[in-house]
């Protein structure tokens, strides 16, 4: 619940399972965002409960939080890069900041950077690649450091249909590995093409949970 | 320690690539740096201009001419020992008179005493220092009591010399005035000049205010975000303090001339020259500090979780 008393969402109960590949669709506004910023502890629900792997989000503290984000990896819509870094630096940034060895580091950004198909582009700024590509970046920096669940809040949000495809099957690939990928979109034709389980939001509500899903609203 | 130093490298790197930011609030850096600079040796010529006045305001008895050598080698000691002196110096009736030769203002006057030969028309005295001026008229108070074969004929500061004692009150009034001034402007602008590049630095850091935002979603540790920010506004501070000294010297040798023969601040200025390490210590130590702690403070607002 916000402070204005906006209730964002309501009688929400999911359970994930690991390695999952699950869908969250809802019009703007159903509460697809609030979701997410719950699980990255942006922000706080004012009752429930949120349980990560062994982590329960009541008890962490505060100066735990920085920890609690390493361990999830999130891609949004906006990408957020930082614009000041390079495409390896923004990867790398993400290593940094856990306190990985540069060895370590310098030997993991080049790999990751050939997995999301971005090998030459190291050297180069934010500013001076695609959208498709500023994707790719944040999806390899939330990868970089080994997540057990990877969130993609509207990956597809800003880009045209090819990209988008090109994002999904890298997400694909990635669920492959074994990571639990969470996506919210609204984009239909990707929804149902992937064939896999899709939460339905409306209203702060889930109106909808099924093994194969498709998008209905 | 892995941490310490990639906080140190991405300070460096923050630096030079956001360069015109960079650029903006190093240049007031320096601005407020110079006020300051201007104002310590301000404030240092102020007090050094004081203490001189100061220094030649004093207390002289005028002896009798009967007074014997004793009694004067008595009340010396006595003087000496009242803990608001400073010292005391005897002026014989010689020495009087050679004073009064001796000063060019008065060749003409010698001359035509030489002529008349009116013997020496000097009293002896005794010229005394006070610790505080503020309380000179004190001293003069207790000597008069000290006084036990009365050779003391008068005061400088008795009603007879009342202009005298007149002028000591108002430079005593003056330079406590001019102290007090000095000093309640040195904080206003010191407060001005902080706040203004404490401003700069805040409008910095909010231009990249996603930056900080994104680096907490990326899982970065208070320090890991704040550290490079206060190690840029370090800089800021080694940056200011190198170029405000590389302005300030050259300005000095060019107007220290002027400064010397119209304001006699001579004195200041040696003092200066014999405290330049001190003074580069206190710039960038200044600078320093004013930046960093600028950086801590506007980061504060963009680090609540």
């Amino acid at each position: 619940m916000y402070p204005n008393k906006t209730v964002a969402l309501s009688g929400v109960s999911l359970h994930i399972a690991p390695k999952e590949f699950v869908t969250i669709v809802g019009s703007s506004g159903a509460g697809k965002s609030t979701l997410i910023r719950l699980l990255i502890k942006e922000e706080l629900p004012t009752s429930g409960k949120i349980i990560v792997g062994s982590i329960d989000y009541d008890t962490i503290d505060k100066a735990n939080i920085p920890h609690l984000r390493r361990r999830i990896g999130v891609v949004f819509q906006d990408f957020k890069l930082l614009p000041n870094l390079t495409v390896y630096e923004n990867v790398a940034f993400a290593l940094e900041v856990s306190g990985v060895k540069t060895s370590e580091i310098k030997r993991a950004v080049p790999k990751i950077l050939q997995l999301v198909g971005l090998s030459e582009k190291g050297n180069v700024y934010p500013s001076e690649i695609s959208g498709g590509e500023k994707q790719r970046v944040a999806i390899a920096r939330a990868l970089v450091r080994n997540p057990k669940i990877l969130i993609a809040d509207e990956p597809t949000g800003n880009l045209d249909p090819k990209n988008s495809w090109d994002i999904i099957e890298l997400l694909l690939k990635i669920n492959k590995f074994g990571t639990t990928v969470l996506l919210t979109t609204h984009n239909k034709e990707i929804v149902n093409a992937l064939k896999k389980r899709v939460i339905t939001i409306n209203r702060g509500r889930v109106v909808k949970d099924e093994k194969v899903g498709r998008y209905v609203l | 320690m892995i941490t310490f130093w990639r906080i140190l490298k991405t300070g460096f790197r923050n630096l030079f690539r956001n360069a015109w930011l960079s650029a903006a609030a190093t240049a007031i850096m320096i601005i407020t740096l110079i006020i300051m600079t201007f104002f310590a040796f301000s404030a240092v010529f102020v007090q050094t201009k004081l203490a001189e006045v100061k220094s030649k305001v004093d207390l002289t008895l005028f002896l009798k001419d009967s007074s014997t050598e004793a009694q004067i080698k008595k009340l010396q000691g006595l003087i000496l020992s009242d803990p608001g002196v400073k010292s005391v110096e005897y002026v014989s009736k010689a020495d009087a008179l050679k004073r009064f030769q001796s000063s060019d203002s008065n060749k003409e006057i010698v001359k035509s005493i030489n002529d008349t030969d009116i013997g020496n028309p000097f009293p002896a005295s005794f010229d005394i220092k006070v610790n505080d001026i503020n309380k000179i008229a004190e001293v003069n108070d207790r000597i008069k009591k000290l006084d036990e074969d009365k050779i003391v004929d008068e005061s400088s500061l008795d009603k007879k010399n009342q202009e005298r004692g007149d002028v000591v009150g108002n430079i005593v009034k003056i330079s406590n005035g001019v102290a007090r001034v000095g000093a309640v402007l040195s904080v206003v602008f010191l407060v001005i000049a902080l706040l203004i590049i404490f401003n700069t630095i805040r409008m910095a850091i909010f231009t990249r205010r996603e930056e900080i935002e994104i680096m907490k979603l990326v899982g970065a540790t208070k320090w890991f975000i704040r550290g490079p920010f206060i190690i840029e506004g370090s800089l800021y501070g080694v940056l200011g303090a190198t170029l405000c000294l590389i302005l300030l010297v050259p300005l000095t040798k060019a107007v220290g001339p002027f400064l010397v023969d119209k304001l006699g601040a001579g004195s200041v200025l040696v003092s200066f020259e014999n405290h330049f390490l001190w003074l580069v210590l206190g710039v960038y130590g200044l600078g320093i500090l004013i930046g960093s702690i600028s950086s801590w403070l506007a980061i504060a607002r963009h680090l609540k979780v």
